[in-house]
């Protein structure tokens, strides 16, 4: 039996027939084509699938969609446009902290969340936003001195 | 083809009459522990109840200093709650040790102790801070202390028809409180998990999360450890007694004898932490 589920992705309202245990994920990647949230683990663990859900970072893995009318879903394709985005996107390929490149969307999400809230982060309060993005390259060093660049440069 | 439906109750009462109608329909609140039940294959449920709607959210004090934390509070909520100060720190210190930011941003403390993961967090606080759990059902509401509430693995003492609305925590709550995990990272479920608390007046109370079924909790510990709070020989004598009631299984985490050997360790440093705080206040 499908349902309706009413679902506002990047600013665009959506409505789709879906399975009543549809996650966001599965309906942003499979029937949006919005392919860059990533499915890693399905348990909520790996944060390659985090998205915004008004504004606070979130698992699309552990989200059913059929449960989201009236919440807005950013994507990581929703951010290319954003200040933060741009400077994140900007300060990761500096910083080269991109090894294969699967986790880089969840943790930009990540990543953007916490500079939204204060771009001043320190590299602590960074280390902490981001452990729950996991990265099996382990190019963590990097990714946090991208995350502290892209902090500066928006509020030097 | 899973099929199912989901109901958007616009209430506390609409959504007991739905629970009542159908013994199968699951409640769903954050989603964070059930949900990924679902993706690994570990529970279908053929109807789900939205909580989404429920206004259970937040903390409220009573006439009679009672505190009341409704079941839709969210973690990052109760990590970042002014209420909980005193004692009640060791559950603001356990919702705070939650999995991370987008998990804490989903999940309640209502869904995680009603899905009763042995290695969770908040188990363990509730127990030491004495808390009671507040079910209702069509036309009944009733409390049940939490250390009564964790019955077995993954089982609580919530009825299918039966909600968790909310937790109470007792109004005497001056003195200081500690939660601390023992994992093997950031984030993980607990290997071993301690709760403490220390009135003003001294009494201790303490209970160990991720050793068994659910929280291991002795009046008769908490009585050794109240009497002598000073020394660390008797922390470690209460945690031998502990480790002993405790019934820990090997598993990826962590092997049984390891927990064992790990409780007393951990309750004297709490301990020593615990009094720390005490002098801090005093």
């Amino acid at each position: 039996m499908s349902v309706t589920c009413e679902l506002t992705v990047n600013d665009v309202n959506h409505r789709i027939a879906v399975d009543f245990a549809d996650t966001v994920l599965s309906v942003l990647r499979e029937r949006l084509n919005l392919t860059g949230a990533k499915r890693g683990c399905d348990q909520g663990v790996c944060g390659a699938c985090t998205v915004l859900v008004d504004e606070k970072p979130m698992r699309s893995c552990l989200l059913l969609a059929a449960n989201c009318a009236g919440n807005a879903v950013t994507t990581i394709e929703g951010l290319s446009e954003d200040a933060i985005g741009r400077a994140l996107q900007k300060s990761f390929v500096e910083a080269g902290a991109i090894q294969c490149g699967f986790c880089i969307p969840g943790a930009l999400v990540s990543a953007r969340a916490v500079l939204k809230r204060n771009p001043g982060a320190s590299v602590d309060d960074i280390r902490k936003a981001m452990s729950g993005n996991l990265c099996r390259c382990s190019g963590y060093r990097k990714i946090v001195e991208a995350i502290a660049k892209a902090g500066a440069e928006l509020a030097p | 083809m899973k099929t199912g439906v989901i109901h958007h109750p616009q209430n506390t009462e609409e959504a007991l009459v739905l629970l009542a109608q159908d013994c199968e329909a699951k409640p769903i609140a954050g989603g964070a522990s059930l949900v990924a039940m679902m993706n690994a294959g570990l529970v279908n449920p053929s109807a789900l109840v939205s909580l989404k709607a429920i206004a259970e959210v937040g903390f409220h004090t009573r006439a009679d200093g009672t505190l009341r934390v409704g079941a839709m509070t969210r973690h990052h909520q109760s990590a970042e709650s002014e209420y909980l100060t005193g004692m009640r720190n060791c559950l603001r210190a356990a919702a705070g040790s939650i999995g991370n930011m987008p998990v804490r941003n989903m999940g309640t403390i209502g869904g995680s102790i009603s899905l009763s993961d042995p290695g969770a967090d908040y188990p363990a606080a509730l127990v030491a801070l004495r808390a009671q759990i507040e079910l209702r059902k069509v036309g009944e509401i009733r409390t049940v202390p939490a250390s009564e509430f964790f019955i077995d693995w993954y089982t609580t003492a919530r009825e299918p028809d039966e909600l968790v609305t909310g937790i109470l925590l007792p109004a005497a709550h001056a003195g200081t409180g500690l939660y601390r995990k023992l994992a093997r990272v950031s984030g993980d479920f607990a290997i071993v998990s301690i709760a403490g608390c220390l009135s003003e007046e001294g009494a201790v109370s303490v209970a160990i999360g991720g050793c068994g079924p659910g929280p291991v909790f002795s009046e008769e510990v908490n009585a050794i450890l109240s009497t002598d709070i000073v020394s660390d020989n008797s922390a470690e004598q209460a945690g031998q007694g502990l480790a002993e009631l405790a019934d820990p299984v090997d598993d990826v985490r962590a092997t049984a004898d390891y927990r064992r050997l790990v409780i007393p360790r951990l309750l004297v440093q709490a301990m020593r932490e615990l009094r720390a705080g005490r002098e801090t206040l005093q």
